[in-house]
């Protein structure tokens, strides 16, 4: 539904986005992720045909959108960051300006609105005018304004910034829910949002694509080693990191996570090395027992921290 | 041409959802009026001529027009809204003409209002009936060519208030700039210069009546100009 193929973006002298390529499959919910100024938002302002890329080319449903904006923008349903508003107008005549926008049929107007604005419950205040709307109001009245006229694709620009924490998970259901018939791509810079609604998700760190991927998939990947945490019963922490240390194979030195009787050590072993068994069978032979063998992943949250604190660009130049 | 009507339709509706244009269509009327019952002692002079009253319609406009249109994209672009604008399946140059038609209805508004206070004096004696519809139609082209500037400017400014300084001024020099010249006993080939773009020197020909295509193409060139020039703006920001 989306393809994106080496796209960069300069404003002046700043590289806003280098070199980026990507596709987004019809009925996938996609994640930009990344820190501000990662150029997310210069990724969607190209796909819905605000600014031109500097090189590059950006398709939407296969019509090239620097040639026939026209023709992608009526596909696409949008959400600007910050979801400016029209403040002199009431929520009720902003969406029939937008349907009028978007070619509704006159006669389905009312209802389709009314839909709309039931859905993302916005309809209890249709008839204020929007410049008294509180933060989280506005944010839904510009996601109505968004899905109003059904478009094939959604393109959120933090979607949930400014919202509390009620409203957010209201906010992340919705999309979920809208996202089962529909390609949306929205950004972000809160992992746990990436990781509860996104099918995928594409990290971003200064204008480039870092990593891509199912987000427990990029976390596999990107970890070198296979971690534990093991739980021992009836030993002392020192005993049995002195007998853990003599395993064969290990990374690197284990180390004492929690003292007490029932301690608790952490070890690494390379990459796909099988040390959940190793550590078993070295359990038995001591004949320690495991209350707990826990396998460490990184959450999106380190991923996010490790890939967006290195410069890609300078190792480039 | 839909999406056109509903660009237009949205932008009345901002417009006379806010006090600005109620205050601007009063101001209008009352200045006119009492400048010209008072000030000007119309009653008194026992002249059939509505001419000194048409006269102070560009003053006016000086004013008024840049009142109306300082917001129009100035405003979006500070609340952020012209990006869904610009984002909408909607021809740029057709948000540009949404625009414009709706800052001109607000400033026909005005100018259909001032109908009533025709007809009472006209009913007072002897008028020439020629003479006040080249000065309404006068009104309305002149009205359209500040409202086009008005406009294009406003894309240009990063704010209202200094979208509405750089219209004020426009107008200013382009509607007494053949008086000042005078006034200033600049050379012939100036004064020319000055009477070709001047807004003003074309209205006093509609002033007595003279419907001239020229005059009238004047106008119109004038707005298609500025408008053009707005859509070629807001096209190579997308670039920038």
């Amino acid at each position: 539904m989306i393809k994106v193929s080496h796209l960069s973006r300069s404003y002046g002298q700043f590289q806003a986005v280098r070199d980026v390529s990507f596709e987004v499959g019809k009925g996938q919910i996609v994640g930009l992720l990344g820190p501000n100024g990662a150029g997310k938002t210069t990724v969607m302002k190209i796909l819905t045909g605000y600014h031109y890329p500097s090189t590059g080319d950006a398709w939407i449903k296969g019509i090239d959108v620097q040639a026939d904006p026209l023709g992608a923008q009526a596909l696409i349903g949008y959400l600007p960051e910050s979801s400016p508003v029209y403040p002199d107008l009431t929520v009720l005549e902003y969406m029939e300006f937008m349907a009028g926008v978007r070619r509704l049929p006159t006669a389905d107007r009312e209802e389709v609105i009314d839909r709309v604005l039931k859905r993302t419950a916005a309809d209890g205040f249709r008839n204020k005018v929007i410049g008294h709307l509180s933060k989280g109001q506005k944010q839904r009245v510009g996601l109505a304004q968004a899905i109003l006229g059904d478009p094939e694709i959604l393109i959120l620009d933090e979607p949930t910034t400014g919202l509390d924490p009620n409203q957010i998970l209201e906010f992340r259901h919705l999309i979920q829910e809208i996202g089962k018939e529909k390609t949306v791509i929205l950004s972000t810079h809160i992992m746990q949002e990436v990781e509860a609604i996104c099918d995928r998700v594409l990290i971003m760190n200064q204008g480039q694509i870092v990593a891509e991927g199912e987000a427990s998939d990029i976390a596999k990947n990107l970890q070198g080693e296979e971690r534990f945490k093991v739980r021992l019963k009836g030993v002392t922490a020192s005993t049995a990191l002195e007998s853990l240390a003599r395993v064969p194979g290990l990374k690197s030195a284990p180390t004492v996570a929690e003292e007490g009787l029932d301690p608790l050590l952490e070890c690494a072993f390379p990459k796909d090395s099988g040390g959940g068994e190793t550590l078993f069978d070295w359990a038995v032979s001591q004949r320690y027992k495991i209350v707990a063998l826990v396998p460490q992943t990184l959450s999106l949250e380190d991923l996010f921290v490790q890939l967006t604190k290195e410069t890609p660009h300078e190792q480039n130049v | 041409m839909n999406r056109m009507f509903s660009v237009w339709r949205k932008e009345l509706r901002s417009l006379f959802n806010s006090p600005v244009a109620y205050g601007a269509i009063l101001f209008f009327l009352i200045f006119t009026a009492v400048w010209f019952l008072w000030m000007d002692q119309f009653l008194a002079q026992k002249v059939a001529s509505l001419r000194n009253y048409f006269a102070l319609f560009p003053l006016a406009f000086i004013v008024l027009v840049p009142a109306v249109t300082m917001r129009s994209w100035a405003d979006e672009r500070k609340m952020g809204s012209q990006e869904l604008l610009l984002t909408l399946p909607v021809r740029t140059g057709h948000l540009v003409l949404a625009k414009f038609l709706a800052a001109w209805t607000l400033i026909l508004t005005m100018i259909l209002l001032t109908i009533p206070m025709t007809v009472m004096v006209t009913g007072l004696g002897q008028f020439e009936m020629g003479e006040i519809l080249g000065e309404y139609i006068g009104s309305i082209l002149l009205s359209g060519a500040a409202t086009a500037l008005g406009i294009f400017l406003s894309g240009l400014a990063t704010n209202t208030i200094s979208a509405f300084l750089m219209s004020l001024g426009s107008l200013l020099i382009l509607t007494l700039s053949v008086t000042l010249g005078a006034a200033l006993s600049l050379p012939d080939a100036v004064g020319n210069i000055l009477r070709f773009f001047s807004l003003d020197a074309r209205y006093a020909n509609f002033q007595r009546g003279l419907i001239d295509t020229k005059d009238a193409l004047y106008y119109v060139w004038f707005a298609v100009l500025f408008l053009y020039l707005n859509t070629k703006v807001l096209i190579l920001r997308k670039w920038r």
